[in-house]
């Protein structure tokens, strides 16, 4: 039946019956739009196990997340009325849970999980103790000692995903001169004040070979698609984002400090939440101890805790192996850190 | 369980609602969610799953889930749009250089046959920086005036100084409680 059929619609209309290929089909069609069609059918079948095997991990995903909400809440709730010794099995259950599970969550799922799990091990130390007093409890530290790459971390590297589109591609489009801040200068000094900067969004973009100094307090900072680039900046009272730099030498004080798509650039910093990073590699930190009269003011207006500096805790987006350090970044030794920056 | 208990905690449920918050990374979802709860913002991180938050507001119990928008984490996003009633999306009004992708990632929303129902609030957020664009140059980068698929609302807001936040919250309620709960 397929063959005539084919035959008089022509290889792109045939159906998936007729790529059973039957020896028929094989007479009326020449061989090179045979192959042509095989290949199709080859393509469609790929794509249908690929398909097949997304949603597989989808609903196991799905399950995993309404299990494990469950088991979290049956722990809350035995904790609460002090049944310890089934809330810990309850825990030890989900612990289970989310090993098992491992395998097809996203990476960012295995990282909630893990520190679900970590809240209810102390919230159950911490009940352990006020319900035993007497009973001598040594608390194990849920947080370690900062160890370069080394903060918690789900167990398995993000599986690439062949969806996502290039990590390396620009996401930004050259704007227009900032407001406030630089574009495309070439080997120059450049310089802002505190009046100029307190509390402003500040641009830094497409400079070459430039020494830019930012003495005062601006609300944020962005720093794009620059090289070879010295960047020394005040106390930011929001977030810091380095986007597509090479070969920078950058210090400043922040909230947060997002890089990506940067390579090749060693980084000052005091960051009072966390510094992240995405399609890096090369980067490498060390604590903020660039100066200049004035910074005490500025510290103050700017709002951040003197007292929190996180510079070491950095997380890697493209890699989320707790047990391996992420090979995209790294700690300035201390012999080898900037101590004049004239 | 009586009947009256199971039509009252049909109607509580009734009065939950889950809204999803996207936007690009650093666009200040997580912040805007602190601030709305009243929480401390300083030691706000970079999200690198999710979170979730329930509120209290106006006798509905809102489940915001904030979902990181870092670019490696967009693609879960739709992990995530399953029985959403209404979809915030927080723009960085500062960020002129991304707002083209803004559009691009709010269009593809747009087109999610799951959240086809869902009402859709923006936030034009960073209100505060002198270098922000105002609402009104938002809208018409986000062509949001081109929307015909969903009920929407642009809000100007400052996560930061807590500017402006409830206002576009109380549209929300608005048009969704007139949806669950119809006069009689
Ligand atoms: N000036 C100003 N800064 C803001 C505002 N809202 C948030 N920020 C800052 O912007 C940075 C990013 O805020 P987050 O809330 O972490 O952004 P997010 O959208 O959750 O980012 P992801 O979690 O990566 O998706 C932080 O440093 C905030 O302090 C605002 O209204 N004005
Ligand atoms: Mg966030």
């Amino acid at each position: 039946r397929a063959a005539p059929s084919l035959a008089r619609r022509g290889p792109a209309a045939a159906g998936p019956e007729a790529a059973a290929g039957s020896a028929a089909s094989a007479v009326v069609l020449p061989e090179r739009l045979q192959r042509r069609e095989a290949e199709r059918q080859q393509g469609v079948e790929r794509q249908r196990q690929k398909k097949e095997a997304q949603v597989v991990k989808e609903e196991q995903s799905e399950f995993f997340l309404g299990a494990s909400a469950r088991e979290r809440e049956a722990v809350e709730a035995l904790l609460a009325a002090g049944a310890l010794e089934e809330a810990a099995a309850r825990l030890q259950a989900l612990q289970k849970l989310l090993t098992d599970s491992v395998r097809f969550l996203a990476p960012y799922e295995v990282r909630q999980g893990q520190e679900a799990v970590a809240r209810l091990q102390g919230e159950l130390a911490a009940r352990r103790e006020q319900l035993q007093p007497k009973k001598k409890f040594a608390f194990r530290a849920l947080k370690k000692e900062a160890a370069p790459g080394s903060a918690p971390r789900p167990a398995e590297p993000a599986p690439p995903d062949l969806a996502a589109p290039d990590p390396d591609l620009a996401e930004g489009d050259p704007g227009g001169p900032p407001l406030c801040g630089f574009s495309g200068a070439r080997d120059e000094e450049l310089e802002l004040g505190g009046a100029e900067l307190l509390q402003r969004d500040v641009l830094l973009s497409e400079l070459r070979g430039c020494r830019v100094l930012l003495r005062g307090n601006p609300n944020t900072l962005r720093v794009r698609d620059c090289s070879g680039c010295t960047v020394l900046c005040g106390p930011v009272s929001t977030s810091v984002l380095v986007d597509g730099c090479s070969d920078c030498l950058l210090a400043m004080a922040c909230q947060q400090l997002r890089t990506h798509r940067t390579h090749g650039c060693r980084v000052y910093v005091q960051v009072t939440s966390r510094a992240v990073i995405e399609a890096c590699s090369d980067v490498s930190f060390a604590p903020y101890s660039w100066s200049y009269p004035g910074i005490e003011r500025d510290f103050e207006s700017s709002g951040l805790d003197r007292n929190r500096n996180n510079w070491n805790l950095v997380d890697d987006f493209d890699w989320l192996a707790t047990d391996q350090p992420s090979p995209n970044w790294s700690l300035i030794p201390e012999q080898e850190r900037v101590t004049s920056w004239d | 369980m009586g009947l009256l208990t199971i039509l009252k905690k049909l109607r509580e449920k009734e009065r939950e609602l889950r809204l999803l918050v996207l936007g690009l990374d650093n666009a200040g979802k997580t912040t805007l969610l602190k601030r709305l709860n009243g929480e401390d913002v300083g030691g706000t991180s970079p999200t690198l799953g999710f979170n979730i938050k329930t509120l209290e507001h106006r006798g509905f119990r809102l489940h915001l889930w904030d979902v990181g928008g870092q670019r490696s984490l967009r693609s879960y996003w739709r992990n995530y749009f399953e029985s959403t009633d209404a979809l915030l999306w927080v723009v960085d009004s500062s960020d002129r250089q991304r707002l083209r992708l803004c559009a691009t990632e709010l269009r593809a929303l747009l087109r999610e046959e799951r959240l086809a129902g869902a009402a859709l609030l923006v936030f034009a957020n960073k209100q505060d920086l002198p270098g922000a664009l105002p609402a009104a140059d938002i809208r018409e980068a986000l062509e949001l005036d081109s929307i015909r698929s969903h009920r929407w609302r642009l809000q100007g807001c400052s996560a930061f100084t807590g500017r402006d936040l409830l206002p576009g919250l109380d549209w929300l309620l608005d048009e969704l409680g007139a949806r669950l709960c119809p006069p009689d």
